[in-house]
């Protein structure tokens, strides 16, 4: 067990080290310098010159990124090169919304998943055709045009939840609450059709083990079979896409966010990437792995506590 | 035996059906032709549209469907229709990128990491990093680096999916690596690489294809995202991200703008995500092993059970079955009485009217069960058994002869697909080919119990022995749980189980096969079943282990007073523990009678055969004499012919063996025969093992 959690540490933060360095060379590649960014049209190209020489931007890209990497273990994540906001504080505040939203739109997506991949596997024939095809559209529709559609229906036409806009919870939970049903529902519709296709394939597969022939043998309730047994067998790989449903929509909520107006990673993102700020892009990388990175061990260890065979091997 | 005969139900589809499939499926063809139109349309569009995508009329600005702009305009006046079709060749175009990209990078990687194992382990790593990069947080970090240069974002797009690609593909090519051909191929001195190239790569063909057409879907998805914030191809060029951005900002002014391009962008999608599920067989997944819902069959006549339960049994009714016995020893000279059934004259009706058998406490009947796949052929055809109590009923056979089909069936157990077509089991009063789930619930576990063939797999692999065992133990004895846990230990220590403690804490792949069916053997005791189903219950297991769970089973019935019906194809094990036996072949029973009987002096030419083909020979007294082997193999359900099904095979087999053949009585002991010769070939075993000429021996 203790290796097994030092290998996946390792891992980890070999996975961070690689997306960061990624990151630090992309930055390095492009066109643009800090100096060039924080100082504008209007500076010269003695000043700007001048401002990279400060911050170090000549020195050898090992030891910018051991500089980098030093500061952010002590938790610096730098300035915004356009109006010099520390940036470690700011994802901070901007965490909760984003991950409100992953968590809401997984477990929103995870519930209709579940429900209608069970079902397609346990009815089959016709309706399993029928949810087959739903889900098959649901997975093509794009987010951001159902969210479009949402908000034209529930906020222009009934005026039952605001357009767009986010209050925070201690300011008042109930519109918290209002503020991300739209964005939650949005992400469940076009989301729900991954779960419920992983689900019914993986409860389809647990039906055809011989076990179940066994426990029928047996005298067990149809109902227990299917919810106990069936869909324990089958809960490892819908745990997984439940998990990767989570990273994609943490990574990728700047749509989302944006149709939405909530101030949350992608937001920042969207605007660093659009002014060429680079240190909050590097940043906002890292965080973006981190998250994938814990949300990975989360389900690992999860895992070898569902599987007998993984606990006790 | 370990080919379920399921498996006829099982299409196979190999990777050549791959264009049928495409062009049989009107989905395919529909998404095919979406797909190419928009293509088309686009390429040509100059030729045709009215407006150009850019052409600005401010005269007519966020206008609804008209006929002069059939899709209605923009914020400038432009024409939808215009900027959607001009956009749709460059998003489809680029879409190519990332698939190809992620294909030409995942199959050479792949077809190596196959075949060398540093190259696995390196491979397994990187793509575990790349997987757990998130992908588009990189692709904005990307096009803040870059700019908005789409071709290049897709290449980056097609790298990332690398990850996910690899491990689709790695799967998929270690299991063909592993098959024999191409392991053969390299023996033959083809050069690894190259018999990857050859063989491997082809029979990928189907997934490399998908997984191309999901990709595609994937990258038109991530272009129109890109645009919708404003980081995709900048304005005025039409995007359809962009469109639907724009149309967003409009949504009080002109709600009807975002319909058009968002209805385009989705169809696309579900289009590349339709043509994906056809080429990849639909979402084809395994059948469940076990009907969940109980199709009452069509034949039922309701009135048939009513008959039965409303006889006063079992009085009057055994009467004359103990008269005539199991089987009569006068021989039937009138053969139309005794069609296709083992039990003779008495118990014999018109095919559908119920006889009004019932079976004494204990006894099963099973009277000319018919047995099919739905919509396909019948795998067992009139097949009639009677097990008494206490007695132990062996079904032997090849593989593929409906021996499980049949066993399963006795208990409601067949996969769906399959079903009862007509006959009767009859369990006392009720007869479970009628009956509905909550009867067979009350029967299964309690009165009846059923082993299967292979004990590693009949345990549910999640939990543990003991919370398997009492959780039936609670159900069918109606204890509670502290209860239920002393009575699993004592049912453990039952069949010889030394530490019942340990084993009923350990979960079934910590225990041995022998050990497992012991535990599956205890599980089947839990309620106290008058009859043991054991399909196969020795054929997974070592021999010496065979021998302690056949000794199991022996004590068993001496003990419990319980009869057991045993599946097997092995003589020896039908010799040791059973007292009458029947003989399948292709759905029927050619012969049954005691054990005795049946083998020391068989009388069908099948039974004959497997006996001389059985290399523990229980009856080769000299051990000189060659082993048999029986030519050909037992013909599939939907090739059966009227006549003997075994005639092809058989060595005696003439001309008056294409006529139908009713089971007759045998010339010695109970039971009977189905063969049109029996007179003729009697005694005349050892003949199997000459070599064969195959049919018609004696002409």
């Amino acid at each position: 067990m203790l290796v097994f959690v030092l290998k996946r540490i390792t891992w980890a933060v070999l996975t961070l080290l690689v997306a960061s360095w990624i990151a630090f060379v992309l930055v390095h590649l492009s066109g643009s310098t800090p100096g060039g960014v924080a100082l504008g049209q209007s500076a010269t190209p003695e000043q700007v010159y001048a401002y990279n020489t400060e911050i170090g931007w000549f020195d050898p890209w090992i030891v910018q990124y051991a500089r980098w990497v030093g500061e952010v273990l002590q938790g610096n994540f730098g300035v915004s090169l356009i109006d010099g906001r520390a940036i470690g504080p700011d994802i901070a505040k901007r965490l909760p919304v984003t991950a409100a939203l992953a968590l809401g739109g997984t477990l929103l997506s995870a519930a209709i998943g579940l429900v209608l991949g069970v079902v397609a596997a346990v009815r089959g024939g016709a309706v399993d055709r029928g949810i087959t095809v739903l889900t098959g559209i649901m997975l093509s529709l794009p987010a951001f045009w159902i969210g479009v559609l949402l908000v034209y229906v529930f906020a222009v036409q009934l005026r039952l939840l605001p357009a767009t806009g986010f209050v925070p919870f201690d300011v008042s939970p109930e519109r918290w609450f209002r503020s991300l049903v739209l964005p939650v529902l949005t992400i469940a519709i076009t989301s729900a059709g991954f779960i419920a296709r992983q689900t019914r394939a993986s409860m389809a597969e647990s039906l055809a083990q011989e076990h179940i022939r066994t426990l029928r043998a047996v005298g067990t309730p149809t109902w227990r079979i299917v919810y106990v047994h069936a869909l324990r067998g089958a809960s490892l790989p819908i745990l997984a896409s439940v998990a990767i449903q989570f990273i994609v929509l943490f990574g990728g909520s700047v749509m989302i966010e944006l149709l939405f107006a909530l101030p949350g990673i992608g937001q920042a993102m969207q605007a660093a990437v659009g002014a060429a700020d680079l240190p909050f892009v590097q940043a906002l990388v890292l965080v973006a792995t981190l998250v994938v990175v814990v949300v990975n061990l989360l389900l690992e260890t999860l895992n070898r506590t569902l599987d007998p065979k993984l606990r006790t091997s | 035996m370990t080919v379920s005969t399921t498996a006829i139900l099982t299409i196979s589809r190999s990777e050549r059906k791959r264009g049928g499939r495409l062009f049989r499926s009107p989905t395919a063809i529909v998404a095919v032709v979406w797909l190419v139109g928009l293509i088309v349309a686009s390429l040509t569009a100059p030729l045709w549209l009215r407006y150009g995508p850019l052409e600005q009329d401010l005269s007519a600005v966020l206008q609804a469907p008209s006929a002069a702009h059939l899709l209605g305009t923009d914020e400038l006046g432009r024409d939808l229709l215009s900027r959607i079709v001009t956009a749709a060749a460059s998003t489809l175009a680029l879409a190519v990128i990332p698939p190809v990209v992620a294909v030409l990078i995942t199959v050479p990687v792949t077809l190596w990491a196959v075949r060398s194992r540093r190259g696995e382990s390196v491979m397994n790593r990187v793509s575990e990093i790349v997987m757990s990069l998130p992908g588009t947080v990189i692709i904005l970090a990307f096009i803040a680096a870059v700019g908005t240069n789409m071709p290049l974002v897709m290449t980056l797009l097609g790298v990332l999916l690398f990850g996910a690609l690899y491990r689709i593909f790695f799967g998929q090519a270690k299991s063909l690596q592993k098959q024999l051909f191409v392991e053969a191929a390299t023996v033959d001195g083809v050069r690894p690489l190259v018999a990857s190239f050859r063989h491997v790569l082809p029979n990928m063909s189907t997934t490399v294809i998908v997984q191309f057409v999901l990709f595609f879907g994937v990258a038109i998805m991530m272009q129109a995202g890109l645009a919708f914030i404003g980081l995709g191809p900048q304005p005025p060029e039409p995007t359809w991200g962009g469109m639907i951005q724009t149309a967003s900002r409009y949504i009080f002014q002109q709600p009807w703008m975002m319909v058009p391009t968002g209805a385009v962008l989705a169809l696309t999608i579900i289009a590349a995500n339709a043509l994906a599920d056809v080429l990849a067989g639909g979402a084809a997944t395994p059948p469940p092993l076990v009907a969940l819902r109980r199709k009452r069959a069509k034949s039922a006549s309701t009135d048939a059970a009513y008959v039965v339960i409303s006889t006063p049994a079992p009085t009057s009714a055994s009467v004359p079955l103990e008269a005539t016995a199991l089987f009569p020893v006068e021989p039937i000279t009138d053969y139309s009485d005794a069609v296709e059934l083992a039990v003779g004259s008495p118990i014999a009706s018109d095919a559908g009217t119920p006889s009004g058998v019932v079976a004494s406490e204990g006894e099963l009947i099973v009277e000319d069960l018919v047995l099919g796949v739905d919509g396909g052929p019948a795998l067992v055809t009139g097949v009639s058994l009677r097990v008494r109590p206490g007695r132990v009923m062996g079904l032997v056979g090849e593989s593929g002869c409906g021996k499980s089909v049949t066993s399963y069936a006795l208990l409601g157990l067949l996969s769906p697909g399959l079903s009862v077509r007509s006959g009767r089991i009859q369990w006392g009063s009720v007869d479970l080919a009628q009956a509905d789930e909550r009867t067979l619930a009350k029967v299964r576990g309690h009165e009846i119990a059923f082993i299967s063939q292979e004990p590693s797999r009949a345990l549910d692999p999640m939990f543990t022995v003991g919370s398997q065992l009492s959780a039936a133990v609670r159900r069918l004895r109606g204890v509670g749980a502290s209860e239920a846990k002393r009575v699993s230990g004592q049912l453990l220590a039952d069949v010889g189980i030394v530490d019942p403690p340990r084993v009923l804490k350990s979960y079934p792949h910590q225990i041995s096969g022998g050990m497992a069916q012991r535990v599956a053997i205890a599980l089947a005791l839990a309620g106290s079943p008058r009859l043991l189903v054991a399909d196969e219950p020795t054929t997974a297991l070592d021999v010496t282990i065979q021998a302690e769970i056949l000794a199991l089973l022996r004590g068993l019935v001496a003990e419990r007073d319980m009869s057991i019906i045993l599946v097997t194809h092995d003589l020896g094990v039908v010799a040791d523990l059973c007292d009458d036996v029947s003989v399948m072949y292709a759905g029927q029973i050619v012969e049954t009678g005691s054990v005795r009987d049946v083998l020391v002096r068989p009388e069908h030419p099948y039974t004959m055969a497997l006996l001389a083909a059985d290399p523990h020979a229980i009856l080769d007294f000299e051990g000189t004499t060659r082993l048999a082997s029986i030519p050909g193999q037992v013909p599939l359900p939907a090739s059966w012919s009227t006549g003997c099904r075994f005639a092809p095979r058989c060595r005696f087999a003439q001309d008056e063996c294409l006529t139908t053949i009713p089971l007759l009585s045998r010339a010695v002991g109970d039971g009977g025969v189905r063969c049109a010769r029996r007179g003729a070939v009697r005694g005349r075993q050892e003949e199997w093992r000459q070599p064969v000429t195959i049919g018609g021996g004696e002409l």
